[in-house]
């Protein structure tokens, strides 16, 4: 243990000390959410929109360019002087890596198709992407959608591999959307079903078609506040029976609502004070609290 | 509600046969097993929540802490996810290196499978035998990443290092071993009277319910069905790997026994083509330092010692976080078997249903 150095007054600045050191709980960056702004939701309809808009806006710009360029070549020829370079296309700069970012892509294959065919207006979206196949459904239509991807004689989807959901704050339609990832062990493949719903909407529980989803909806239902309806034992699962908030909610932050509050961080005994009174004699600030005389 | 001479338990939450904070309430009807409920959450640590808020890079360092015993099969799910999502190509040898020390874990894991579940029934003296080979194993993991336990062993895009030398012939030396030890094993338990009065025709669940229930890995391979995603969904080097998926159809509490063996015996095989088939070249794909997804979602699957371990990424543009991470535990599904295996049955048979399920409540509970 070395010696405390006691503070050291620097000369011209013994007026005003700082306070004492605590930490701001309420300040400090683990406590402060920061709302998404974007709904990153996987989507062809949305990835091709997007495409289409980047190349309207390519186009403008080298039109933009080229106008420019026009205006530009005409004033120096009036002025005489010579003609500027003309535009070059900008081309999409290429990356040196061994990165291929899987893009969405219309659906080719023939589990997807059998089930637009099957489920018809019911169905919203079937992309692939990554390999994966994503058949999107009405909110309704999602008991009926797994029950043809179990029961049909060309899906025979048997397994339930996981459910769960995401939480999507700045999207306007809907809150969450909910994922249910099917395997065919005798086919060898992978299919997800997906939903979208708003705040407090009660989509239909799974439990009779795949009696799995029972903990993997509790679970949803306890870290996105998402009820099932006819579910058999709708509690929470992971947390305690009286917590308060979903944790798995955007607004929620990453150090937890509440609990922390406890000051148990507290400078209990003074060393978190001591330490500072030590940095700061250190640094030749003053940081000792104005005493009564 | 109840009867008269029934009664309510909790085995757990610190029960040394509950391999961690698993509370189980029971309720009885003098030995018979009534009623089972799992409670779990005791170790729930929000880390679906923590990895939303760290990189990529960082989130992996998490998934040491979910099935702390298979810490390698953790971080193959992860950076495998992590590449699907971004579509980053991993060259061969790391593929190779990958798969080979995943094996090695799976046999760790395993080791310390058969040790406790042996313990809890009562066998004392397979743990000090499993765990002298699990030693050796651990010393492998520690020459090649310097962690025993939390390895964090791959990166995503590959490998941070290659093998250190002198690792390929300290995995030469334990290969040279391992059978006959595994031979050791059977002679101490498989024919044991004891042993078997203990495991056979305990805790069964057919294959049926176990597909309904979502129950994967072992304990559905011991009832019949040749499901290994290994094989159904290869990823790493697996697709080039010779090996056979054991199965059983007694579906029994020794029977997983039996598969868990033979798992070993294939992991063996698998680490022994990867020792000799090694190929040439760079560990580490060329990636950028840091990785900006784009509007994406991937579910990745692979086989861990447990099961189907898998992740569930959604990317958000530009974003260096994932936007949303879902870890779908082998445990945490099979554990919902649990109460379909020993309703009916007798209460010293529950001890050998969760050794024999083999949980790991850091992955349960999360």
């Amino acid at each position: 243990m070395s010696e405390p150095i006691e503070p050291q007054v620097p000369e011209g600045a013994s007026e005003s000390p700082v306070g004492p050191y605590v930490y701001d709980y309420a300040a400090a960056p683990q406590r402060q959410i920061v709302p998404p702004k974007t709904v990153p939701l996987p989507s062809l309809k949305t990835y091709e929109a997007e495409v289409i808009a980047q190349q309207a806006a390519d186009e403008a710009k080298w039109k933009k360019m080229q106008a420019d360029y026009e205006v530009a070549k005409a004033k120096a020829e009036a002025e005489g002087k010579d003609a500027p370079k003309p535009p070059v296309k900008p081309v999409p700069r290429k990356d040196d890596n061994d990165m291929k970012t899987p893009w969405p892509q219309a659906a080719k294959d023939p589990d997807l198709l059998h089930l637009q065919r099957l489920l018809g207006e019911q169905v919203e979206e079937i992309f692939e992407q990554a390999g994966e196949l994503t058949c999107q459904v009405r909110k309704e239509a999602l008991h009926e959608a797994l029950r043809i991807c179990r029961e049909d004689a060309d899906l025979k989807y048997e397994m339930l591999a996981d459910q769960t959901g995401t939480h999507y704050p700045a999207a306007k339609e809907f809150a969450f959307s909910l994922v249910y990832h099917l395997t065919s062990i005798s086919r060898r493949k992978r299919l997800r079903i997906r939903i979208l719903v708003p705040e407090g909407f009660e989509p239909e529980s799974a439990c009779s078609l795949y009696p799995s989803a029972n903990w993997m909806e509790r679970e949803t239902y306890d870290m996105l506040g998402i009820r099932f309806k006819d579910h058999p034992d709708m509690t929470r699962i992971l947390c305690p029976e009286d917590w308060e908030a979903y944790p798995l909610r955007k607004e929620y932050p990453v150090v937890g609502l509440g609990q922390r509050d406890i000051d148990f961080r507290e400078d209990r005994g003074g060393v978190l004070m001591r330490i500072a009174m030590q940095k700061a004699g250190q640094m030749g600030i003053n940081l000792k609290q104005p005493t009564a005389d | 509600m109840f009867k008269s001479e029934e009664m309510e338990i909790n085995l757990g939450p610190q029960h040394p046969s509950t391999h961690g904070v698993l509370r189980v309430k029971l309720r009885l009807d003098g030995e018979t097993v009534v009623k089972c409920t799992p409670v779990i959450g005791y170790l729930h640590r929000g880390l679906e929540k923590i990895c939303e808020n760290k990189t990529y890079f960082q989130g992996q360092v998490w998934t040491d802490r979910m099935d702390y015993v298979a810490a390698i099969s953790n971080n193959l799910g992860w950076v495998e996810g992590v590449e699907k999502l971004f579509g980053i190509e991993t060259p061969r040898r790391a593929r190779y290196i990958r798969t080979m020390l995943t094996e090695m874990n799976r046999i760790a894991s395993h080791l310390l499978w058969l040790a406790t579940h042996a313990l809890d029934i009562g066998a004392m003296t397979v743990f000090l035998y499993a765990f002298r080979e699990r030693e050796l194993l651990l010393d492998l993991f520690e020459a090649f990443c310097g962690a025993r336990l939390t390895t964090t062993a791959f990166r995503i895009g590959g490998l941070r290092e290659d093998l250190p030398p002198g690792f390929v012939k300290q995995a030469r030396a334990f290969q040279a071993i391992f059978p006959e030890r595994l031979e050791e094993y059977e002679t101490l338990l498989s024919e044991n009277r004891i042993w078997k009065k203990r495991t056979v025709g305990v805790a069964r669940i057919n294959a049926e319910d176990c597909i309904a229930l979502g129950v994967t890995g072992p304990v559905l391979r011991a009832a019949g069905v040749p499901y290994d995603i290994r094989k159904a969904f290869p990823s790493a080097a697996y697709a080039e790997m010779d090996f056979e998926i054991p199965t059983r159809p007694e579906a029994d509490t020794y029977a997983r026994y039996l598969v868990r063996l033979a798992e070993m015996r294939q992991s063996h095989r698998i680490i022994q083509q990867c020792l000799d088939g090694l190929p040439e070249g760079p560990v580490m794909a060329k990636i950028p330092k840091i990785l900006k997804s784009e509007v994406n979602e991937v579910y990745h699957a692979i086989e861990a010692p447990k099961g189907e371990l898998g992740y569930y990424f959604v990317g958000e543009k530009g974003g260096v976080n994932p936007y949303r991470m879902h870890v779908r535990a082998p445990s945490f599904v099979n554990l919902q078997a649990l109460p379909k295996m020993i309703e009916g049955r007798l209460l010293a048979d529950v001890i050998a249903a969760i050794g024999t399920l083999d949980v790991v409540l850091g992955e349960i509970d999360r």
